[in-house]
């Protein structure tokens, strides 16, 4: 077999896998949860709405088989898998209650994949080549002074720029529009206007988490570069008399490039959480600012599916990511492992 | 002995450690401190002044709207996300050392296990299952917040032992070790934990960081609990009641800019400690 149809195969078996072991785990762990997660919610509607309910006890065995919490704890697993991953049901949500909750996710999820995405591969782009530059050139005073400056910056939390940049460009000057993903008064469609808006309102929270994540590719690639360039392979190419540009974009940049994107598939989980909060601050329409709605009004399935697609988000990012490495590295191309 | 080298080595150790040291004071020195800004009267309870002053000699970040002075609140939320991130970073760090040492001293299945496992820990985002959690649980105190906290910032510090513990492994004072019919304990005990001293410092850095940065999370949307008063929470009430609307910055960025203070300077320690004692660093940068 080729090494790279073996490395491929493999991956994708590691991909089945782990989603079964990450749906297994969320099972468990929903149903380790203290408390009686419909229980709650009858008595929140109760106390909500002023409901008295003549029988209260029905009304929860009714909710537990439409939520598919009866029967044995296994046969709750079989059908929770049999659901999820072959027929993506989650349930209805509690929200808006006969609508299933994949719906509501589903309108949600094109908002933080499209933000999320492409302001992920710009942060890491822009910090990648600038970190390898300002390790390349770690003498120059500007080159110092923008490893510093980004060494504070690297550790702010995107939400806390967000809320900068909202009192700042939002409530300040009054130019930017502080929530939501485009204004009321334009149709969704494909028209110059729609297209506008969604940019102007992007702009704050994506430039919340390139600033932050640019940061923090500069400080990591620099350090990385640093360490590469004390390699004796580096010395052999300058004494051969290359173009520092050459060694730079092939020797230094190509060896930092690896360990890189491997580390940007590990961070993929960490960016997601600090995204959720910036969403939230923004109320961006996405994910996270479902499931702080849904996770408010304690609706399981929503609550549930959520934490799934996020999962799912996160393992399929991954995988993309170790599909591109073989392009990246001759190694993994050459030798399948 | 380690933090004397390094503050002798490393500016950066130098900057952190000074800093993280007189936040730490000032936490410590809390009830006093308060005592001198606004007498007797407890900065938790309300309506001690009128609310929404603006800073003055007397408030000097003004009051909040439940008469609270602002300074006052943000000193008693300093000492509580301290303490928070302290007891969960330990934690988190007591985790990564056991796994760690077991996975990189091991190897072999058990290490591939264990890897897998931290692995996918870490992949997964943590924040929704944190919230859920706290969501479900009803009544949350500092000791059950800091374990819940300390439950999703472990990995990070297993990965930098289990790192170290391998490279560790193959030096030859190790083999020596073996040969001389040591047990595995006293091996670890003796001859690589001694040596791993700086590495649990960044470790112990690193995920008290992480546990900051989910309780700011949960704070900031307003599902932590209410009764302990972080800076996360101060930031919480700040938004919910619309103080940036309302013009009342400093309500909102005191509490961020001292977090941001502490991520730096957490950040800033890191540095130092791997610069002083990581050999091939320094020989590259010369410091």
């Amino acid at each position: 077999m080729h090494p790279l149809l073996k490395y491929v195969l493999i991956r994708l078996a590691v991909y089945v896998v782990s989603i079964w072991g990450s749906f297994s785990i969320a099972f468990i762990f929903f149903h380790m949860i203290p408390g009686d997660p419909i229980a709650t919610f009858v008595a929140t509607v109760q106390q909500q709405y002023g409901y008295q309910i003549q029988d209260a006890d029905a009304m929860i065995e009714a909710y537990r088989e439409m939520l598919g919490l009866n029967g044995s704890l296994f046969e709750q697993y079989v059908r929770y898998l049999g659901n999820v991953l072959l027929r993506f049901d989650f349930g209805p949500s509690l929200i808006n209650f006969p609508t299933p909750s994949i719906n509501h996710i589903m309108r949600a999820l094109p908002w933080t994949l499209g933000l999320l995405g492409i302001s992920t591969i710009l942060a890491w782009t822009i910090g990648f080549l600038l970190g390898g530059l300002v390790g390349f050139r770690r003498n120059n005073p500007f080159a110092a002074a923008l490893t510093n400056t980004a060494l504070v910056f690297s550790q702010i939390p995107p939400y806390f720029v967000a809320l900068a940049l909202l009192f700042l460009f939002a409530y300040g000057l009054a130019i930017l529009p502080t929530r939501g993903a485009y204004s009321a008064t334009v149709r969704p469609g494909f028209s110059y206007e729609f297209i506008s808006s969604v940019v102007r309102h992007a702009f704050l929270p994506a430039f919340s988490v390139i600033g932050v994540g640019i940061a923090g590719w500069l400080i990591s690639t620099r350090s990385l570069v640093i360490s590469i360039l004390g390699d004796d392979y580096l010395k052999f190419a300058e004494a051969k008399g290359l173009k520092r540009s050459y060694i730079l974009g092939q020797y230094v940049l190509r060896n930092a490039m690896l360990p890189q994107v491997t580390g940007l598939a590990l961070s993929l989980g960490f960016i997601m959480n600090g995204f959720y909060l910036v969403e939230i601050i923004f109320n961006y329409p996405g994910i996270g600012t479902l499931f702080l709605t849904s996770i408010g009004l304690l609706d399981y399935n929503t609550v549930q599916g959520v934490v799934l697609i996020t999962i799912v988000v996160v393992l399929t990012a991954t995988l993309i990511i170790d599909l591109i490495l073989p392009l990246v590295d001759p190694r993994v191309r050459l030798s399948g492992n | 002995m380690i933090l004397a080298d390094a503050w002798r080595r490393s500016a950066y150790f130098r900057v952190g450690a000074s800093l993280l040291s007189f936040l730490v004071l000032i936490a410590l020195l809390q009830p006093w401190l308060n005592g001198f800004l606004i007498g007797e009267s407890d900065p938790i309870s309300m309506g001690n002044f009128k609310a929404y002053l603006p800073p003055s000699t007397e408030h000097w970040l003004g009051t909040e709207r439940w008469g609270r002075d602002v300074m006052a609140l943000l000193l008693v939320g300093l000492r509580y996300s301290l303490l928070i991130a302290a007891l969960a970073g330990s934690v988190a760090t007591a985790i990564g050392i056991v796994i760690g040492f077991v996975a990189g001293y091991k190897g072999g299945r058990i290490d591939a296990t264990l890897r897998t496992m931290t692995d996918m820990v870490l992949v997964i985002p943590s924040l929704p299952l944190l919230v859920t959690l706290a969501a479900y649980i009803p009544r949350v105190n500092i000791v059950t917040m800091a374990l819940l906290l300390a439950a999703f910032s472990w990995p990070f510090t297993t990965r930098t032992i289990r790192a170290q513990v391998l490279s560790m492994k193959e030096r030859p004072y190790i083999d020596l070790a073996i040969t001389s019919g040591l047990r595995d304990w006293e091996i670890i005990f003796a001859e690589i934990l001694p040596n791993l001293l700086p590495y649990l410092g960044v470790s112990l850095a690193i995920s008290m960081g992480a546990a900051m940065l989910a309780e700011i999370g949960l704070q900031l949307i307003g599902l932590g609990p209410g009764n302990i008063n972080t800076l996360g929470l101060m930031i919480n009430w700040s938004i919910r009641w619309g103080a940036l609307g309302l013009g009342k910055w400093q309500m909102v960025f005191a509490p961020v800019l001292c977090l941001v203070l502490i991520f730096v300077s957490l950040n800033l320690i890191n540095i130092g400690l791997e610069q002083a004692f990581n050999p091939r660093l320094r020989a590259v940068t010369g410091e």
